[in-house]
């Protein structure tokens, strides 16, 4: 007997929870096939079950290579569900643009890769500059996109001075009401923030989402 | 009593006419802009050339900054050697890895040796043999990258940590691979005159790995490579350094078998002191402090790190190449102070 659109919806939540990355694939299939609504499958199953994974991230029994697995379940996912959403589905809807990228000088991307994917799961537009970008491309690509936020990342004490001259080139060009700025990364610290005139400061990935939330004027 | 007895000293448990002040360097960055403008000598000329490179070292101790010498100033040379492609950065910035050479852990095989006599490797370890040759009541701190931080800096880190799951015995074969080599570096740091090995492994934390594979990944291959080096050269001091939070892996933690392990600020050292009461712990003055509070505020920093009962003092990460130079000096004063009132 076919499944029902509720345990489907279920199954695909469960599967990115629990790192189904390979088996998620013919359930969403099988979602399509039923002619199911694809923008709730992405909503009320894939990104679910990887918002249930943060949680369990926050409450330290994920760690991110947990999380790393249920994106790669949540993307195979994706793919195959979101070819089917129609074009004009969420038109109404603002999307808030994002670039993000880890400062120049620092190779070390985990972080930034894990915040990309929870505000990708948010529904947050994200254009990713990568690692060790150049800190005029920040500033470059959010001018093109017309972002409204833009994420910076370091784990290394070296490189942090490069946020700042990140935020004071906003100031300059007075983009700095406009494109809020918000960083995270090992050695950085809401009194970096506060320091350095960044709009937030995020200790985790889980919290980067709602920090972004806030920033951009959504409920957290 | 001289800082290299003193070093070796703590290194052992024993007790001292105080804690030694030191920053091993590798990952643990000690040069700071205001030293390369005292000295005249610069990044990235540093990195790759002998006179240069043992200058900058010996300064370290000259300006009273730290207790040791230390070599090379950064965590690139073991993949550089297998064959990744690293910008040497400037002033300000540090080496770094600018393209990854394999696209899964399953490639391993196309990886070159490291051939230590050859390249930085070789600069290094003729520094090491020079310091070793001038003084010897300074220690000198040899640093390797560690396991996890190598290979995860010759591929693509998201597609390595995936496949330290996806594809476990190719994963396994690869960190060995990475793990002979970083031996083979450390054992001509140590056959040049290196007093202890300072191992670093920013990559290999708990709260990225997760207990079970921090254990299966982290700690056996750290294990592997104070092993290798100590079967040629048995005794040999090694500290461990590694990033972030171990609240859920002091178990894991507790095996590895260095004579020292560090931490970085986030880590409370009382409670670390509490869980593991026979390690000899090092650390962790704030690298956030030293960069950007001031002296008065690193003498109570530096009180608290001493209370809290470490056995030798350390910047908790590498120093933000901006921090006062008064501010690091601040560290080795109020321990000079306070041990001998």
């Amino acid at each position: 007997m076919a499944r029902s659109k509720a345990e489907l919806l279920q199954m695909l939540s469960d599967y990115v929870f629990e790192m189904e990355d390979e088996e998620i694939g013919s359930v969403a299939q099988e979602y399509i096939d039923a002619s199911h609504d694809p923008l709730d499958g992405i909503l009320e199953g894939l990104a679910d079950g990887m918002n249930r994974a943060g949680k369990m991230y926050e409450e330290e029994e994920y760690f991110v290579t947990d999380l790393l697995i249920c994106s790669d379940a949540m993307y195979n996912g994706l793919e195959i569900l979101k070819p089917h959403v129609s074009q004009n589905a969420d038109e109404d809807k603002k999307t808030h643009k994002c670039v993000i990228g880890v400062v120049e000088g620092d190779t070390h991307d985990i972080g930034k890769n894990l915040v990309k994917i929870m505000l990708e799961t948010a529904g947050f537009e994200v254009h990713d500059l990568g690692r060790d970008v150049p800190l005029r491309n920040f500033v470059d690509k959010a001018k093109e996109v017309d972002a409204d936020l833009i994420c910076l990342s370091t784990l290394m004490t070296t490189t942090m001075p490069g946020m700042k001259d990140v935020v004071e080139m906003l100031k300059e060009e007075k983009l700095h009401k406009d494109v809020k700025v918000m960083i995270g990364g090992g050695p950085v610290s809401q009194a970096y923030c506060d320091k350095i005139g960044a709009h937030g400061y995020s200790a985790n990935a889980t919290d980067a989402v709602k920090l972004a939330k806030v920033l951009v004027g959504l409920d957290a | 009593m001289n800082p290299r007895d003193r070093l070796l000293g703590a290194l052992q448990g024993a007790k001292l006419d105080r804690v030694p002040c030191i920053c091993p360097g590798g990952m643990m960055n000690m040069i700071i802009a205001e030293l390369m403008q005292k000295t005249g000598i610069m990044w990235p000329d540093a990195h790759a050339d002998v006179e240069k490179m043992e200058k900058l070292a010996e300064a370290v101790y000259e300006y009273g900054m730290f207790e040791n010498y230390g070599v090379p100033f950064c965590m690139t040379i073991e993949v550089e050697g297998m064959g990744a492609e690293v910008d040497l950065g400037n002033t300000k910035i540090e080496p770094h890895v600018i393209s990854y050479i394999l696209d899964t852990v399953s490639d391993y095989k196309n990886l070159k040796s490291f051939a230590v006599n050859e390249g930085r490797a070789k600069v290094c370890t003729e520094v090491i043999s020079i310091l070793k040759s001038k003084d010897k009541s300074v220690p000198i701190i040899g640093n390797l990258s560690g396991p996890i931080s190598v290979a995860s800096s010759l591929m693509e880190p998201v597609i390595f940590y995936r496949e330290l799951r996806k594809k476990k015995e190719d994963a396994h074969r690869y960190m060995d691979f990475v793990t002979d080599q970083i031996i083979a570096f450390g054992k001509a740091q140590i056959r040049a005159g290196a007093d202890v090995i300072a191992i670093s492994d920013p990559s290999g934390t708990g709260e990225i790995l997760g207990p079970k594979y921090f254990d299966e990944f982290a700690v056996k291959y750290l294990n592997k490579l104070i092993e290798g080096l100590r079967e040629e050269y048995k005794g040999i001091p090694v500290i461990v350094h590694i990033c972030g939070q171990m609240h859920k892996v002091y178990g894991e933690l507790d095996k590895i078998k260095a004579d020292a392990l560090s931490f970085d600020a986030i880590v409370n050292m009382k409670e670390v002191k509490e869980q593991m009461p026979n390690r000899v712990i090092m650390g962790n003055v704030s690298t956030y402090a030293l960069e950007f509070s001031d002296k008065k505020k690193i003498q109570s920093i530096t009180r608290n790190v001493l209370n809290s009962g470490v056995n030798i003092v350390s910047p908790a990460c590498g120093l933000g190449l901006q921090s006062p130079l008064e501010n690091i000096q601040a560290i080795l004063e109020t321990i000079e102070e306070d041990s001998y009132d």
